[in-house]
């Protein structure tokens, strides 16, 4: 592999004494279309907000393009999960969407005429033009994670990483994101995904990460979806887990001994 | 004499002094107002009753320790108190299991608890500058000297130009956190910086309306406005004016007769504004949805009437009498019905005789495409009897708009006859 976009390296979180992710390991490849599956509570999502800096790491590191992530910031674009959301907020699809902007004017500059293409531009990629000064509140479940995939797409970053951005979208929605994935590895993009359908995982995605709290696989699509694989990250070894990491939480058992 | 009767003499220079409080009540209420719309929108509204709270136990430290009553000295005690408070909330959220409404309501008592204790201890100790300290539970701000009411309008107007200057970073916080922190912005500093202004705001507020009452004063005004626009920046400058306009008022009021309570009077003030609000706001109030529901009533009965009209046109190929639509409707409904539809050209009547015109032929159609193509979809989706289609098309077919009708043309291949074997007209 030439220079890993992402790599994990020892990474644990812990919610209280309950570990979240732990001690996880990988890279992954530039240019490429990553699904990050296992079921639920398996911390998909603590594993891309720690990426993200969102979520500070209790052990362990992450790097993105070989540098800190404050380095390379610029360069990277998230899509939070819509429902952790509340969109009752007093904001048009708008000013959603012109939040992606902001990192490149701060928090005091206007935003430039030239933003204003880029948010619209980002606006009609997602075909939601036509709603930019609709209040948020009166969106459908596919409309809001559109908007959120246009302020994403306004920040113009090379590497997206979004957290479930199929849950709960119509029909349409979700073939319009297909194809938009598929235009953005066009250009060189690399999209990272938290999902949970294992119905679509073949078909969307070129490489993927299966975890359950722990690492189970993390290579090319046709080499990890496998029987045995899908097994050990959504069977079995789940109640293992979610056992030992119940004992942690309530006997007060440190993860590890210093 | 009664209050209006005194009005010309309220202009006089012996009056002053009453001017400048009831104006210095309006601007802190305004400052409450702004800075409270972000706990409101960040859903920390009882927050602002864990800071009002927590700032008692500052103001008695800071006059035990000082032996005066400067409201600057208070200012820093309650400051100091109320941020400490917010710090011991967000520190036993990350330490235990508590849940969020048990460790405020917790910290609130504890803060109050201690505040009283001082306070009692205060009013026995025999200085005689204690007199009036208790004012701190309800307010006073009619009682209040020029020189505090400049020192706090000065810093709630700091505090406002803080809000304008920040306003990106603190929408930003509000909507979605965790967003702003993956941009790169330093989330904690403007999280701190707010509740630093929200601290202020209660310190400075408390001195008009009272600890009991500082928690309406943060959130009422935003609660009110949020009825009124869907914009961030209206709602800040609603909720502004609301504030602003409630404690000028409250002073004016309470200054009318005697032993009437300020702070008490800008609530009350501030309270009918927001039920106004609820009642008129655009879209959301009561009265706009009354007035929605009612639209959509007329629509129904329209549409019924030109259904039932096209229908029997249908069969008969000639004009209808009136009291063949009588099934559908009561009489002096149907008349109205009718009358609006006539205005609309959609029909004419002579003596009780209807005629359908070509446009209203064609909006007929149109309810009954929307009733088949629901009865279809139906069918063809649910697990659903037949004879219970009709029913619910019967209701449905008023709610599908044009763009709803498109998408089912298209889902369902623009079919040619519903379940029953009539025919879709196109």
């Amino acid at each position: 592999m030439a220079i890993p976009i992402i790599e994990a390296h020892n990474l644990t979180v812990l919610y209280g004494r309950k570990p979240a992710i732990w001690n996880i390991d990988f890279k992954l490849p530039e240019g490429q279309v990553i699904g990050i599956m296992g079921p639920n509570g398996s911390g998909k999502s603590t594993l891309l907000k720690s990426i993200m800096g969102v979520v500070t790491p209790t052990t362990g590191y992450t790097k993105v393009y070989d540098q800190e992530l404050n380095q390379v910031r610029h360069k990277v674009s998230y899509v939070p999960q819509r429902q952790e959301i509340d969109w009752d907020f007093p904001a048009s699809v708008w000013d959603i969407v012109s939040m992606g902007r902001f990192h490149v004017r701060g928090l005091f500059k206007r935003l430039t005429s030239e933003d204003n293409d880029i948010i619209q531009e980002s606006l009609e990629k997602v075909n939601m033009l036509g709603f930019a000064k609709r209040q948020i509140s009166q969106l459908s479940g596919g409309q809001q994670q559109r908007v959120f995939l246009a302020r994403a797409i306004a920040q113009q970053g090379e590497l997206f990483l979004m957290d479930e951005p199929f849950a709960g979208v119509d029909i349409a929605t979700e073939e319009m994101i297909v194809d938009l994935l598929k235009e953005m590895k066009g250009q060189g993009k690399t999209l990272v995904i938290v999902h949970h359908d294992l119905h679509t995982a073949q078909s969307y995605f070129d490489h993927l990460v299966l975890m359950n709290t722990r690492l189970v696989a993390c290579g090319k699509t046709s080499d990890v979806f496998t029987d045995q694989i899908l097994t050990d990250t959504y069977g079995g070894k789940l109640t293992t887990i979610s056992k030992i990491s119940q004992e942690l939480e309530n006997k007060e058992f440190p993860i590890r001994h210093q | 004499m009664s209050f209006w009767q005194n009005i010309p003499s309220y202009f006089s220079s012996e009056y002053y002094t009453f001017w400048v409080v009831s104006i210095g009540a309006g601007i802190i209420c305004f400052g409450a107002g702004i800075v409270g719309t972000f706990s409101y929108l960040r859903k920390r509204a009882l927050l602002g009753d864990v800071i009002s709270h927590a700032v008692l136990p500052g103001v008695a430290i800071s006059f035990m320790l000082t032996g005066v009553k400067n409201p600057l000295y208070f200012l820093i005690g309650a400051t100091t108190s109320g941020i400490l408070s917010i710090w011991l909330v967000d520190y036993i959220h990350s330490k235990s299991k508590l849940k969020p409404d048990t460790i405020m309501a917790l910290t609130l008592s504890v803060f109050f608890g201690i505040g009283i204790v001082l306070l009692t201890k205060i009013q026995h100790s025999g200085n005689a500058a204690q007199s009036g300290l208790d004012s701190f539970l309800f307010g006073k701000a009619a009682s209040m000297t020029l020189q505090d009411v400049i020192t706090f309008s000065v810093i709630a107007l700091i505090n406002t130009l803080c809000i304008a200057v920040f306003l990106r970073a603190f929408s930003m916080i509000s909507f979605d956190e965790e967003y702003a922190k993956s941009l790169g912005f330093n989330i904690k500093i403007i999280k701190s910086f707010l509740a630093l202004l929200t601290v202020i705001t209660v310190a400075i507020g408390i001195q008009s309306v009272g600890i009991v009452l500082m928690a309406a004063l943060l959130i009422t005004p935003a609660s009110g406005a949020r009825f009124l626009t869907n914009s961030i920046k209206k709602m800040l400058i609603y909720a502004g004016i609301f504030a602003l306009l409630s404690g000028f008022t409250g002073v004016i009021i309470s200054s009318s007769g005697t032993a009437m309570p300020t702070g008490p009077w800008i609530v009350v003030v501030l309270s009918s504004f927001t039920i106004f609000a609820i009642f008129f706001g655009k879209e959301k109030g009561v009265i706009a949805r009354m007035r929605i529901r009612r639209s959509n009533n007329l629509k129904i009965n329209n549409e019924n009437t030109l259904k039932k009209l096209y229908k029997l046109s249908e069969e008969r190929k000639e004009s209808i009498h009136v009291d063949q639509l009588s099934d559908i409707q009561s009489s002096a409904q149907l008349k109205t019905t009718l009358k609006r539809l006539e205005k609309k050209q959609i029909l004419s009547q002579v003596k009780g005789t209807i005629i359908l015109n070509e446009k209203g032929k064609i909006a007929a159609r149109e309810v009954i495409r929307k009733h088949r193509l629901w009865e279809i979809y139906l069918s063809k989706y649910f697990q659903l009897d037949k004879d219970h289609l009709h029913d619910d098309a019967e209701g449905i077919e008023h709610v599908i708009t044009p763009e709803i009708e498109k998408h089912l043309i298209t889902l369902l291949d623009r079919p040619e006859k519903d379940p029953h074997q009539s025919e879709i007209p196109y």
